[in-house]
């Protein structure tokens, strides 16, 4: 299929901690030099603000994957919102498998005061692992 | 509570097979405390069935609602506006909100989103254990507040069977207290071990499945 061609550039929805990311990350630069997918990044005050509804929302809305990025376990603020991220994040992979949508579109990352080069890093692998899916069937845009 | 969990997502989207419109209805008040059936899993319920249909090459447009208790005629009358443009209801409800709105909209195929599955306790987050059958002669009173109708794998109502494991565990399984281990340990906790020899009467089956639908009639409530 043409869509799951190295042309096909997929789009990722990366929602992150505040904290997971460095403050002085150039994100508006970083969105602009994605090579081979495109991203939208979205601030979360906590990993846990990702409600199962809003990740899977975002996937029905079009987006070909949605990446959370969470604090490494033990250094959330909240003390336990990275790992509800993660257990809500796993849910939603086994939820997208049971309608053979592809568990790899959604998934979750952890680290803290990320350089743009690691973000840019881990959303060029969730854009490895969609690219074999193809596009979000929901997108409503022709495979070209 | 009554409690419930989602049916696979295979056997949900094959009744909604051809559907083009769909009236996703929650309710707010069992089915949402065991996570099951509340607002929150309407819309997450909504995007997958649309993702789902969408692969496959068709579209479904969902049109969601949680009602505050789907067993209650007030509540269910909200969907009466909402009724005429859907192809089906889906209910997040447990068996009697699914057949509430059945009854009341029967030009319309109401189907169940959710398995009822007991009348449950939350132990803790994300585990909800049997506690009641509803068997319609209480018999806690006599078994120091422990029922054995629900929570004894065969319902044993004078003692434990030969399959208690030696930690206390049913042989059904690992998981599972002995209830009558249970029943004992409270029993002697309060001093009270004779209570447990005492012959007791049949139970009362007719009350509960064995006598046909249950029904309780008040005429006092009504005008």
């Amino acid at each position: 299929m043409s869509d799951r061609s190295e042309k096909f550039a997929p789009r990722i929805v990366a929602l992150y901690c505040a904290n997971a990311l460095d403050p002085k990350a150039d994100l508006a630069a970083a969105v602009k030099a994605a090579h081979g997918f495109s991203f939208r990044p979205v601030v979360l005050p906590c990993s846990s603000k990702t409600e199962l509804s809003h990740l899977l929302k975002l996937l029905a809305e079009g987006a070909d994957a949605v990446q959370v990025i969470a604090c490494p376990e033990g250094s959330c603020q909240f003390l336990v919102g990275s790992t509800r991220a993660e257990k809500r994040v796993a849910r939603g992979r086994s939820l997208l498998s049971q309608i053979n949508m592809g568990e790899e579109r959604l998934g979750i990352a952890r680290g803290r005061g990320l350089k743009v080069e690691e973000l840019m890093d881990l959303l060029e692998r969730r854009a490895n692992l969609v690219r074999g899916l193809g596009k979000n069937p929901v997108s409503g845009e022709e495979s070209k | 509570m009554i409690v419930a969990e989602w049916k696979p997502l295979p056997e949900i989207l094959e009744r909604l097979a051809g559907k083009k419109k769909l009236l996703l209805v929650g309710c707010a008040t069992c089915t949402a405390e065991c996570a099951a059936g509340g607002e929150r899993e309407v819309e997450t319920l909504a995007p997958l069935l649309r993702m789902a249909v969408a692969r496959q090459g068709g579209a479904l447009e969902v049109v969601i609602k949680t009602l505050e208790r789907q067993c209650e005629w007030e509540f269910v009358e909200e969907l009466a506006k909402l009724i005429p443009a859907a192809d089906a209801v889906l209910s997040l409800a447990c068996g009697i909100g699914v057949q509430a709105l059945a009854e009341r909209f029967p030009e319309i195929p109401v189907y169940p989103g959710v398995n009822t599955t007991a009348l449950s306790i939350r132990e803790k987050p994300g585990l909800w254990t049997a506690r009641c059958e509803a068997c319609g002669d209480c018999v806690l009173g006599d078994t120091f507040g422990i029922c054995p109708v629900a929570r004894c794998a065969k319902s044993l109502l004078n003692g434990p069977c030969g399959g208690t494991r030696k930690n206390g565990k049913c042989e059904v399984d690992e998981n599972i207290d002995c209830v009558w281990t249970l029943i004992f340990e409270r029993a002697k906790q309060r001093g009270q071990l004779e209570v447990l020899l005492k012959v007791r009467k049949a139970k009362d089956w007719s009350r509960s499945r064995h006598g046909g639908p249950g029904r309780i009639d008040r005429e006092d409530l009504r005008v």
